[in-house]
């Protein structure tokens, strides 16, 4: 996924389907859907899973108090309904408390036992998001809104990372603003009003957790091989980095789940496959599924010439933009100058990087922080061109208002993998022609975020001009504070990781905090709009594209719809025609 | 020629007397696939020099970006066609002009490696061979130790480290070539070191440098020319595979390996054959040529290998017929 390694994210989705399958037949129950991966799920522990595709996997063994329908219907797959929870309530309190009523029979499949989901349970699932070992990716949202959330992860962080010393601490502390006054009742009392709080709870982080899992260590071992699921499915076989086995998971009830139909006996993930070995068996039907890549453009343009109706191109509201490094001193300081980074607006072509990426099928180009399904996401370009092809005179003319006349030269780092390449070059060919010469240099895909890119010394020093990015909101529809937040504020103390020059702007962080409490849909959209509007007024970055990720999937597979936070056909409703 | 065991001279009858490099050339022009080797390497040697001449011949340069004409709206390359001969690749760049471009970076980074490794080698080599003792076990440990490295990984990290440049691709790869060949040089400098014309110039009261240079560098000279040219083909390769691995030239430098590298990512070889099979050829073709070149130029520089007289028996048995 885009996202930075460690923080990807799940995604706002907009739909937009080469073609819908349709229900031919009556479901069949049975059989073994077949997945195949790369790689692991990046954690089987809901409380620390953090990758888009894991989803999928804790969707099919685990339940949120939130969930989603999956659907093919954009409006349907977007609207958050009640999973663990009977009904999505609405605050009261001024907005302030949130009651949930946990769904009898919703059981664990614990050792003992097939047990009943509790409000303790879900207290529990909250309290292990600052566990000293592991934590959520998702955690300082709650800490931020969540009553006593903050008071009580401080106090956690302190604790002995061993299982004994924080099952005591668990055990004798309690997070204030979560109360349970009955074993099917939770309340949540937030610090400021959310809009959005909603959509958190239906992050797997969120997940209930059972007594048991307090004797190991998040995510350990141990925690894997004594895995206790809620979901449909459970952990039958895990041979990590080879195969990882889901069986039917005896405790859990139908008729305690209106959002799972589990039709599969199933699910089987083979990992450690490549790309192209995974379309060729997808595409003769060896295989139902694929984990986690993004179908080679080669092999889209294929498809897509072929009109094959197993395509699917899902939007996560993920964008691709450049950052621009407004702290170094390099070039006198010429990118702190905002006709500068006026000039980098107007010189890149917008609709190369698109046809590099597979064309209109799976990206488009976009002008400003919000990606495509993400409420605030609207057509607007402060600095238009000829069908997103860039203005390279304007840029001229800009750069020579600044000081500029003959050009400038820039750094810029890039992923050494996949497009990424292609667009470094794309880039530097478009910005050429506006005088601006890039000086490409290559950085090893999987430590141009951890090591290069959130180095705040790399961006000091100006080790890079530019950088292409990339961000998938944390979770799906009213998602933009999950976009803005992490990106585009600064307090003036805390340097926040992937705003790496500390952009702020305090007329948009009003109007965010406006747009965050806002209560329809239409005035959250046009509220974050405007945000959107006054951020790119200040160009501290250049939009470039709004991606879809294109999946396919093999013949047998029916009744795909799409689980929004897993950008995937949900693998509990899918069943199988072989 | 044929049946060249009969001499050949300006006078019938006369006997000619014919230099060792004369001999040696007479030997080279008569293998047949030494010389389509060495046409090989010229083709390739004009193709880098005149690189320029087919950028203007078909108005492209190396690095511009054709996206109306050398793309498909979904970014896909187009074959071969009247105005890229040889296809585009997935930024709609020519093909034929990249390829051109690409052949002087394997032939400088080739060359330049090889000929770097080779002194450095000739060096280490004859000191070791020649001083014996202490000096000789710490050469050959340093020898030892270079040639168990792994040179790959260790290339990568340390390429990953200092940022990838063409200087830096050519110091790793002479790093990583000269082992063998001063492993090489050294067996032959103690067996040369023995002979009585050493002897013979140090009674005379040659110093150690003057008997190295003087004495027995000269009879280095075929190893020297054989290994060296056996060590282009490689340094060649290892450059494309640095390349081919993003940790080479750096791009938009058109380079063989990054060639390669372009078209199996994204899965383009399967719709781009074009991409793979010109520079996956040019490469192959050049490496194979200097290969070749270098063996047959061994068997024409030593008169008294195997190959060499078993060919000269055969052309005579022929000759007598």
């Amino acid at each position: 996924m885009e996202r930075p390694m460690i923080k990807a994210a799940l995604g706002a989705v907009a739909l937009t389907l080469a073609a819908v399958p349709v229900l031919a037949q009556d479901p069949q129950t049975g059989g073994t859907l077949r997945i195949l991966a790369t790689g692991e799920p990046d954690h089987l522990d809901p409380t620390t899973g953090a990758m888009v595709n894991t989803n999928n996997f804790l969707r099919a063994v685990s339940r949120q108090l939130i969930s989603y329908e999956s659907s093919n219907d954009e409006t349907v797959a977007l609207a958050p309904v009640g999973d663990l929870a009977t009904e999505v309530p609405l605050p009261t309190d001024d907005g302030l408390t949130y009651t949930f009523t946990l769904r009898q029979g919703a059981m664990w499949d614990a050792p003992s036992g097939p047990r009943q989901i509790t409000a303790a349970d879900v207290e529990r699932g909250m309290m292990r998001n600052c566990n000293p070992v592991l934590g959520s990716f998702s955690l300082s949202y709650y800490t931020m809104l969540i009553d006593g959330m903050a008071e009580f992860c401080d106090g956690f962080a302190k604790v002995e990372p061993t299982a004994e010393a924080m099952k005591a601490y668990m055990e004798a502390n309690d997070i204030s603003g979560i109360e349970t006054p009955d074993d099917m009742t939770v309340v949540f009392h937030l610090k400021e009003k959310a809009g959005d709080f909603i959509y958190m709870l239906s992050l797997a982080n969120t997940a209930a957790a059972p007594v048991e899992v307090m004797d190991y260590i998040p995510d350990s071992p141990e925690y894997r091989e004594n895995f206790i699921a809620s979901g449909p499915y459970t952990i039958g076989e895990y041979v990590p980095d080879t195969l990882l086995r889901l069986v039917r998971n005896p405790a859990w009830d139908p008729a305690s789940d209106p959002l799972r139909a589990a039709y599969v006996d199933e699910i089987e993930i083979t990992m450690g496959m490549q790309a192209d070995a995974i379309m060729q068996q997808l595409q003769s039907g060896d295989a139902d599924l694929a984990y986690d890549i993004n179908i080679p453009p080669a092999i889209l343009a294929m498809l897509t010439a072929a009109g094959d109706e197993k395509l699917v191109a899902i939007s996560a509201g993920n964008t691709n933009f450049l950052f621009i490094n407004t702290v170094s001193g390099n070039n006198n300081g010429a990118l702190k100058d905002l006709r500068v980074r006026q000039a980098l607006q107007y010189a890149v072509d917008k609709a190369a990087i698109v046809q590099q990426w597979g064309g209109p099928t799976v990206a488009e180009p976009v002008n400003g922080i919000f990606g495509l399904g993400v409420l605030g996401h609207h057509a607007f370009d402060l600095y238009p061109s000829a069908e997103a092809k860039g203005d390279p005179e304007k840029a001229k003319a800009l750069l020579a208002e600044a000081g500029f006349p003959d050009g400038i030269t820039l750094k810029m780092p890039y992923r050494n993998k996949d497009l990424e390449v292609a667009t470094a070059q794309t880039l530097q060919a478009s910005l050429a022609r506006a005088g601006i010469t890039l000086e490409l240099i290559p950085v090893t895909a999987a430590d141009y975020y951890s090591k290069f890119m959130t180095n705040p010394a790399n961006t000091k020093d100006g080790v890079w001009d530019i950088a292409p990015v990339g961000w998938t909101p944390d979770w799906v529809g009213g998602a933009a504070r999950s976009v803005f937040q992490p990106q585009f504020t600064y307090d003036g103390t805390n340097h926040q990781t992937y705003n790496y020059t500390d952009y702020n702007n305090d007329a948009a962080n009003a109007l965010a905090a406006e747009a965050i409490n806002a209560t329809t849909p239409e005035e959250t959209a046009t509220l974050w709009g405007q945000v959107d509007e006054m951020v790119m007024a200040d160009a501290p970055v250049v939009p470039l594209i709004a991606n879809k990720n294109p999946r396919y999937h093999g013949e047998a597979v029916q009744n795909y719809r799409i689980y929004a936070l897993g950008v995937e056909g949900d693998w509990t409703n899918i069943w199988l025609d072989r | 020629m044929t049946g060249t065991g009969a001499p050949t001279g300006e006078e019938d009858g006369a006997v000619v007397q014919r230099g060792s490099l004369d001999l040696t050339l007479r030997r080279l022009t008569r293998d047949r696939a030494a010389m389509v080797a060495l046409a090989v390497i010229v083709l390739v040697v004009a193709m880098a020099i005149f690189a320029p001449v087919f950028a203007s011949l078909t108005g492209h340069s190396p690095i511009t970006q054709f996206r109306d004409t050398g793309l498909s709206p979904m970014g896909i390359p187009v074959g071969p066609n009247a105005e890229f001969w040889l296809g585009a690749d997935q930024l709609g760049r020519d093909v034929l002009v990249r390829l051109a471009y690409g052949a002087r970076v394997s032939l400088l980074v080739g060359v330049l490696a090889a000929c770097c490794a080779s002194a450095i080698a000739v060096i280490v080599g004859t000191t070791a061979g020649f001083f014996g003792g202490w000096v000789d076990l710490a050469l050959s440990r340093l020898i030892d130790l270079v040639m168990s490295v792994p040179f790959l990984l260790c290339a990568l990290a340390l390429v990953s480290v200092l940022g990838p440049s063409l200087m830096l691709s050519v110091s790793v790869i002479v790093f990583f070539s000269w082992a063998a060949m001063a492993r090489v040089i050294r067996g032959q400098v103690i067996s040369l070191s023995r002979q009585e014309f050493v002897q013979a110039s140090r009674s005379l009261g040659a110093g150690p440098l003057s008997i190295m240079v003087v004495d027995i560098l000269p009879n280095l000279t075929v190893p020297i020319i054989v290994y060296t040219t056996m060590m282009i083909p490689s340094a060649i390769v290892f450059e494309a595979t640095l390349s081919f691995l993003g940790m080479g030239i750096v791009p938009p430098t058109p380079s063989w390996g990054g060639m390669l590298a372009d078209a199996s990512s994204n899965s383009l070889y399967l719709v781009a054959w074009w991409m793979v099979f010109f520079p996956g050829t040019a490469l192959l073709m050049t490496t194979l040529a200097f290969n070749i070149f270098g063996d047959s130029l061994r068997d024409a520089l030593d008169p008294k290998s195997l190959r060499t007289a078993r060919r000269l028996k055969r052309d005579r048995k022929g000759a007598a017929k």
